[in-house]
């Protein structure tokens, strides 16, 4: 029930394009390019990479993911991705730790009667759904070309499938160079369509949901627009500055999450389904400096984003890679820290003299505020002389996350003393294979 | 002309003065060996990037700003 995003889109796409071409000249001064493929394999090369993500105590997911390019003689890139997931595991359902055992459906069932479908939760636990599952289908292509000697083009486009979600999308992206190349200008569009199916049906918003009073399927749909200002400052800095900005509107709650309705002493009066406001505005600022030396480069990226629901947040994230003395392996640590705060409307659960008031409310813990902080390593072997091809690696990856919830509101009664807020651990390991 | 209007016009004159300001700055053509490197470029990692972005848009409520953000469902 997740859909990537556009991580290696059509900005991506035209500075791949840009790079190939400004790397051109060093290949053919320098070192023989796919010297030893030759015929139609030369103009391929292949990135692939698995991955698997294991939360602690929550989701596990597996993730293979695979990208073919082909470069053309003009330096314009086609690219095809495919991507599937597969997660399992236990959600959180939104509903607050409690001193009583608390009773839930799945959200396949249509009554707390009936036994098939129920799970329960032991006092102090938090409530989740511990039959999640989900797999995931995602193709993508992408198309970058040289339009003239210093303006390119590029146009995507991104299908993912879910059995309770499908998504489509299309974006395009010009840039123009300038001052011998040293700087770049590109300016791109997205537009997106999603459809939701929910399991068991789309529950009405604020309903009680113990009544079970769900509706059929729903959609949102999307635009967005990137301005992206690209400059050499050196022979060793490269520095980029985008501004973004899009605009969802539509069904933009999350159909499996419901909120606690908590009386004055702290005890369970029900449940709500939550909602959300039906648009969302977000903007965002994002600056990245790449620096390198003979055996070394580091890579800093800030951003700074905020949205129409009052979420703000900053994020930070540094690669530092260190090469062997004959420039074959590599080692490359990452540390990324990212704060958030609230949306407007987040609520770890409802008072119930207040409950039947509420326009909109949400406890899903991704919107509430908190700080994340994630320490990787990387390891990458290159391999082109042991696969005779310029570009083959294989590399190890593991990453450790945690994030932490910030100004955790007391709750009332009985609920004093539980861990309301739990952090969330996971680990992620990453395989990847490059030819 | 409001104050939003003057804003656009402030930021319309620094971009000019910056793009013609960095016409005078960055590498000669001979001298891009080590820009030309993998992991120089910014899209040099893209697969590990669009694995990343997946992970952190599943659990954060920012997502985007590299390149386009997605609106997704994220419901887990």
């Amino acid at each position: 029930m997740q859909l990537k995003p556009d991580a290696n889109g059509a900005r991506g796409r035209l500075i791949a394009a840009s790079c190939a071409l400004l790397s051109a000249t060093a290949a053919r001064g320098g070192e023989t390019s796919n010297s030893g493929t030759g015929g139609v394999l030369a103009d391929w090369s292949l990135d692939s990479a698995l991955a698997y993500y294991h939360e602690d105590g929550r989701i596990q997911a597996i993730e293979p993911v695979v990208n073919v390019r082909k470069t053309y003689a003009d330096g314009g890139t086609l690219d095809l991705d495919f991507t599937f997931d597969s997660l399992s595991g236990s959600s959180p359902n939104g509903a607050l730790s409690s001193r009583e055992v608390q009773t839930f459906a799945s959200p396949s069932g249509k009554s707390l009667l009936v036994a098939r479908h129920l799970y329960s939760v032991a006092p102090g636990e938090l409530p989740v759904d511990p039959n999640y599952h989900d797999q995931r289908f995602a193709l993508g292509a992408d198309w970058a070309l040289p339009l003239m000697r210093l303006l390119r083009a590029s146009f995507g486009t991104k299908l993912s499938y879910e059995d309770d979600f499908f998504s489509a999308s299309a974006n395009a992206a010009l840039a123009r160079d300038f001052n011998q190349k040293n700087t770049t200008l590109s300016f791109g569009v997205n537009f997106e369509g999603d459809s939701l199916r929910p399991i068991g049906g789309t529950p009405l918003p604020l309903s009680e949901y113990s009544l079970f009073e769900k509706t059929g399927n729903k959609s949102k749909d999307g635009a967005g627009l990137l301005l992206s200002v690209t400059q050499l400052l050196s022979r060793s800095w490269v520095t980029e500055f985008n501004l973004s900005a899009d605009r969802f509107s539509g069904y933009l709650n999350d159909p499996y999450k419901i909120v606690s309705v908590i009386d004055g002493g702290g005890l369970s009066k029900g449940y709500l389904y939550e909602n959300r406001p039906d648009t969302r505005t977000r903007k965002s600022a994002y600056l990245e400096n790449r620096v390198g030396w003979e055996r070394a480069s580091a890579a800093l990226s800030l951003r700074y984003m905020t949205d129409s629901w009052d979420v703000h947040s900053q994020t930070a994230q540094l690669h530092v890679r260190g090469w062997s003395a004959e420039r074959d392996r590599y080692l490359e640590p990452t540390v990324r820290w990212y704060r958030q705060t609230a949306a407007n409307f987040y609520t770890p659960w409802l008072p119930s003299a207040a409950a039947q008031d509420a326009a909109f409310a949400s406890a899903d813990s991704r919107l509430g505020a908190f700080h994340a902080l994630t320490y990787g390593l990387k390891y990458g072997v290159h391999l082109d002389d042991k696969l005779a091809r310029e570009g083959s690696e294989f590399s190890v990856r593991i990453e450790y996350y945690i994030q932490s919830v910030d100004h955790g509101a007391t709750a009332p009664g009985t609920l004093q003393g539980l861990d309301l807020y739990p952090s969330l651990k996971a680990v992620f390991v990453q395989v990847g294979f490059s030819y | 002309m409001n104050h939003r209007h003057k804003l656009y016009l402030l930021l319309i004159i620094v971009a000019a003065a910056a793009l013609s300001g960095c016409s005078s700055i960055g590498p000669k053509p001979w001298q891009r060996d080590l820009l030309s490197r993998q992991d120089m470029q910014l899209s040099g990692n893209s697969l590990d990037d669009a694995i990343d972005e997946h992970l952190y848009f599943s659990k954060e409520a920012s997502s985007g700003g590299r390149s386009f953000g997605g609106g997704g469902c994220g419901c887990n």
